[in-house]
This record gives C-alpha cells, structure tokens and sequence, in this order.
C-alpha cells in the first residue's frame, strides 16, 4: 500500500473550543489508484488532503506513506517527501505570477537540487505532456485558467512524485474547461501515477475508479465507481 | 538554493520598483558613498603629505622666529622675539656639528621684468647653497647657486621654468639678466618643472642668493634656517645641537622658554594626523548612522516583501523547498538590495572624489581598499537586517501561508 492512514484525528484549536477537522479517519491506497474524495463543506476533505501531503500533521494517530511514518519527522524530511513524492494542484493554481511557465514548472526541480539543464529539458517535457508546448514563455497573467491550471499540473509532475493531490482543481474553472482537466488528469493516472482529487462535481468524481465520502471528519463510505465511464481501468 | 534564482527575483524586484527600491536604497547609498569619498580623499592626502613633507627627507627641521603656531595670542607674543639673522645661520652651520647642510632663506613676491614682458607673484627666495636639497630642485639648464655666489653677494638667479615659459618663450633664459623688482640679476640655471601642489604651481619662482637678498631688502625680516641631519638617527641630536647654540647666543638662561621655533615633519605629521583623524571619525560617524538607517529601512522593505509575498512562500514550501531554502533566498535577496545601494554608493562616492579632485586642489584617488570595504559594508548591512525578515518568512507555516489572502 502506498498510503496507510489508520485512525488519523486533527484537532484546531480555536479560542476555548476544539474543532475535530478530523476525528479517526481510516483510509488505504494503492499504487496507480484513481480516487476521488466528495463530502459537504467543511467534512474534512483539505485537512485530510494536507495531511496527506504532508504540509500538515495529524493530532494523532498513524499515517504511512511508502512504508514510512510521517508523523514523527522533521520540518526539512517532510519538504523532502513533499518534495521527491508529492504532487500538489490547487484550486487556485498557485503560480508565481513573476516567473514564465516553463520557470514555474522547473520550481520543484529546483528545490530537488538538479542541475539547470537537466530542469529546463524536465520541465518542457512536463509542459509539452500537458499541451503547453507553445506557451512556455508565457507569464500566468498571460494564460487562460485551464492554461494555468495545466501549468500548475506540469509542475506537479515534474519531478515524478508518487502521488498527485488536487484539492477542487476544477473549481476555478468552466465546465468545459474543467472536463479538459480531468482528461489531463486521466492521461496521468493511464501513465501509472496515482492521482486522489477532492470535488464536489459529481462529473469529476466520475472520472476516478473509487469515490470516498466524508462528513464531519469521517470517512463515510468509500466505494469503487459504480459511475466510471473511461473504457477499461488499467490491470 | 539556486542563488542565481534568488539574485534574479531581487534585481526584478528592484527594477519593477525603480522609485521605491531608489528610496529604499537612499540610507545605504549615502553611507557607501560618504565612507567611500572620506577614505578616498584621507588616502590621497595622506600620500600627498607625506610625499610632500618628506621632500628633502625625514630628516630636515626647520628653525624660524615662530615654530608652530596656532592661535594669535602665540603669534602677537612671537612677534616681540628676535630675528634670525645670517649670522645665526652661520654660526649653525659651523657649531651644529651633527648636520649635513644648513640653509637660510628668505622670501618674498615680487613682479620679474625681461625688456617688455613682466610677470606678477613671482615667489623670490633668497637662498644659501644647498638649496637644491631642501627644496628637492633639479636642474634643467644651467646651473644651480653656490657659495660663492653668496658670499659675494652676486646678482644671478635661478628660475622656475613656469617663470622662464611666461618671459622667455622659445628662447634660451641662460645669461639673459632680468629685473627683479628693482635689480637686475642674470640667469644662471633654470630648474625642472615639479607641478602643482595643493593646485598651486611649484615652478613660479625666483631663487637669488640669501645675502644679495638681504642687501635688497630695506628692512631685513627674520629668516629661516633648514637643517638637514647626517641621518635620520642624527636627527634629535641635531636638533639639541642647534637648540643649545641658539640659546647661548640669546643668553637664555635655564628653565627659560626657547624665543625661537623648531619645526619637523613630525611636527606638521601630527598636527594633519589629528586634523584628518578628526574628520575622519565624525564621517565615519555620519556614515555609519546612515548605514543602520539605511539597513533599517532594508529591514522594513523585506518585511513588506515577506507579508507580500506570503502566498509564494506557501507555494514554494509545498514544492519542497526547506526553511533553510527560504531563509537563503530571502537573505540572498536583501543582500542583492543592500549590495546594489552599495555599488551606486561606490559609483557616487568614487564620482565625488574624482569631481573634487577635478575642481579643487585637493588631492583625491579612488582608493580599491575603499571600494572592497563599501561591498563589504553594504553586504553586512544586507545580511544583519536581512536576517529577521527572511527568518520569520523560513518558519511560516506551509498552510497557513498558502491560504494567505
Ligand atoms: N486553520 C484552521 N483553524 C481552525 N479550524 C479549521 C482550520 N482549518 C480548517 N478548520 C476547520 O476544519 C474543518 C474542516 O475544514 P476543511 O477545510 O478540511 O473542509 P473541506 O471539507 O475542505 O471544506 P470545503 O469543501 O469547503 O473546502 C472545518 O470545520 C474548518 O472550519
Ligand atoms: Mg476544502
């Protein structure tokens, strides 16, 4: 299993009052799954996100992610994994507004210490993979939103992370537009990435193998597809 | 991290914000250029003094009825002493057994005629042989004064080649006479030309032998005895020699005030030491205070810059950058900031050494030691008020920077 998360609670603080983000979620994946995570607002599903992406950690409980548990390490290990194995897309993109796409899509690279070169030839990979071959000079202010977002999803895959995280990637955009991204995102996960997306769009969760639905900070029922429509999962 | 990304966000920074990078930098500028243009000027007269001091060597003192004098009260008690006269030279140069040479001189400014052309404030020295030491002269034509020339009090000089250019131009001076004030005296040599010190010519002069310059004069002055020592050990000696004979001569009895002076060039070392080592202190003061002015001001930008920028930071950690990425990148970038005031500072400073040296006399260089010394400084400034910012900007948290409106 690639990730094993079992009995996993966040607590925030806020004034006198507790507020159980999460309260024992359980959850395993499998390398090369495809899941999508829906629930109400406020269920838990960006604590439960972060966490697994290691930008946060839990109150209590277990998370292990290739076997190793998370909970315990230090501030540089977890830029590290969040580095090598995790691969983030926001809801809002997140680029740096100053830096063209192909500098955006080098940044993680960056940080994982590779030479110049070698970044520039990754991330034009990255950047044709997703379509943008002809916009690599492009600044974001210079791009659509489903430009950026797929900018923003070259990024997650250039260093070929273990898992790409996408919190509502579609939230910011059209419906058309949004559809292009899940087909971006369905490319990836054919290529043998696991990819766990959290929507409220029924039609975006239709792209994943496996639905989980949370409320108040439980996992409320976890199931395959009944809805998958794509002709055929990988074996 | 990549400190050519770090460099590069900074610089884009300042050029996106050319006026508020400019105010920003204005604190640093300033203190870069001032330590810059103080060094530089100190340096340059530094070199220039001493050069100038130890013309004849260190060596040479220098006894005339008022020494070093630096307020009026001294000068208007000076005024009562008793001339130096040729004989006291005289009796020096026989009774100062540790000296090499003995000068007397005297001097005035006086309009030189030769037929229709004339030439105003001309320096006309009288002097005793061994001159040319003293006064570091060489020759370029003809020849230098001697004894005998004044000992028989003959009518010859010497003249600058500034003096010769104006009265002789494209014609040998040698043998011609000239009128100086109201003699008439021959030209014997002509000397190499020394240029300008303190931006005044060192070559518009006349040199006639002391004693003929005596006889001109209708009321004779005080003159002024050099005395070149064996060595530079033989100095103090020399000095106590020459001290003594004085004081016998005048009948000063023990525990009485010398009524003569006795300069050297340690005497005139010091007292620049002191005036430049003034100037320096209050400058490097005003510089200084401009530097942590400037730094705060860094420190204030940075900070805007991190609370800006909050969203990026978040970005960049959840990419996998380290706390030690950011604190790099920021420090990296406050650094640039500060280094770039420090470089218009140096451009500033050097260009305001240069434009003084250019329209005044005084001597100025640029000085490389002070130029290494404004990076340095402006690298500091960067670094020390750049630390805060970029440390509160490496322990934010990732999630709560991404959220960041
Ligand atoms: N930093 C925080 N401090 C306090 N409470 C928080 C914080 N972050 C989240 N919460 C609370 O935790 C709960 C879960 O929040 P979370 O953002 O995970 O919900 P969500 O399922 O992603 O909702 P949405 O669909 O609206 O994005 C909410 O009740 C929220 O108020
Ligand atoms: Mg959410």
């Amino acid at each position: 299993m690639l990730i094993r998360i079992h009995d996993l609670h966040r607590v925030y603080e806020v004034g006198s009052e507790q507020v159980h983000a999460l309260n024992g979620v359980d959850l395993g994946v499998g390398a090369n799954e495809y899941v999508a995570i829906m629930g109400p607002s406020g269920s838990g599903k960006t604590t439960l996100m972060n966490l697994i992406g290691c930008l946060d950690t839990a109150s209590s409980g277990s998370y292990r992610l290739d076997d190793v548990e998370i909970g315990r390490m230090s501030d540089d290990d977890l830029a590290r994994i969040r580095n090598q194995k995790i691969g983030f897309v926001f809801q809002t993109f997140n680029l740096l507004a100053r830096a063209d796409a192909l500098h955006n899509v080098e940044l993680p690279l960056v940080y994982a210490g590779i030479k110049h070169e070698e970044r520039r030839k990754r991330a034009r990979e990255a950047l044709e993979l997703v379509g943008l071959a002809d916009r690599m000079k492009h600044r974001p202010n210079e791009l659509s939103g489903g430009q950026r977002q797929r900018v923003a999803i070259a990024r997650a895959l250039v260093n070929r992370p273990s898992i790409i995280l996408a919190d509502e990637p579609t939230g910011n955009l059209d419906s058309t537009t949004g559809e292009e991204i899940m087909v971006a995102f369905e490319h990836i996960w054919r290529q043998g990435n696991t990819v766990i997306v959290v929507t409220h769009e029924l039609d975006v969760a239709a792209h994943a193998n496996r639905v989980v639905r949370m409320r108040d900070g439980k996992i409320e029922s976890d199931t395959p597809n009944p809805q998958r429509r794509a002709a055929g999962a990988p074996a | 991290m990549n400190l050519r990304e770090s460099t590069g966000i900074a610089l884009g920074a300042i050029r996106a914000n050319k006026l508020r990078s400019f105010l920003t930098l204005l604190g640093t500028i300033i203190g870069v250029a001032s330590v810059i243009a103080v060094v530089s000027f100190v340096q340059g007269m530094n070199r220039f003094v001493s050069e100038k001091l130890l013309d004849a060597g260190s060596n040479v003192f220098e006894i005339d009825k008022f020494g070093f004098i630096t307020n009026n009260d001294d000068y208007i008690n000076a005024l009562r002493r008793p001339d130096l006269t040729i004989d006291d030279a005289e009796a020096l140069r026989l009774g100062v057994r540790h000296a090499a040479i003995v000068v007397a001189s005297n001097g005035n400014s006086e309009r030189i005629h030769y037929r229709a052309r004339h030439l105003d404030g001309v320096k006309v020295k009288g002097e005793s042989a061994g001159y040319e030491v003293i006064n570091d002269y060489t020759i370029e034509q003809g020849r230098h004064l001697t004894e005998e020339d004044d000992q028989h009090r003959q009518l010859v000089c010497v003249l600058g080649p500034e003096v010769t250019e104006e009265l002789f131009p494209g014609r040998d001076p040698i043998g011609k006479e000239v009128r100086i004030g109201e003699q008439t005296c021959q030209v014997v040599g002509v000397t190499k030309a020394k240029g300008k010190m303190l931006g005044q010519s060192q070559d518009r002069f006349a040199v006639i032998p002391v004693r003929t310059f005596q006889k001109f004069k209708s009321e004779r002055g005080s003159i002024t005895i050099d005395i070149k020592s064996l060595d530079q050990a033989a100095l103090p000696v020399a000095i106590q020699e020459a001290r003594n004979l004085l004081r016998g001569r005048r009948h000063i009895g023990p525990g009485k005030p010398d009524n003569f002076g006795i300069t050297t060039a340690d005497t005139w070392m010091e007292f620049y030491r002191t005036l430049t080592g003034g100037i320096f202190v209050v400058l490097i003061g005003v510089a200084s205070i401009a530097l942590v002015v400037g730094g705060i001001v860094i420190m204030n930008i940075m900070l805007v810059s991190v609370t800006e920028r909050t969203r990026e930071i978040g970005v960049r950690k959840a990419l996998g950058a380290r706390p030690h990425d950011i604190l790099v990148q920021f420090l990296v970038e406050a650094t640039t900031l500060s280094l770039s005031g420090g470089i218009l500072g140096i451009l500033l400073g050097v260009g305001l050494s240069l434009l003084v040296g250019a329209i005044s006399p005084l001597p100025a260089g640029v000085s490389v030691p002070a130029i290494l010394l404004g990076i340095l400084m402006s690298s500091l400034v960067g670094i020390f008020f750049g630390s805060y910012p970029a440390f509160r900007a490496s322990k934010l948290d990732p999630i709560e920077a991404l959220r960041y409106e």
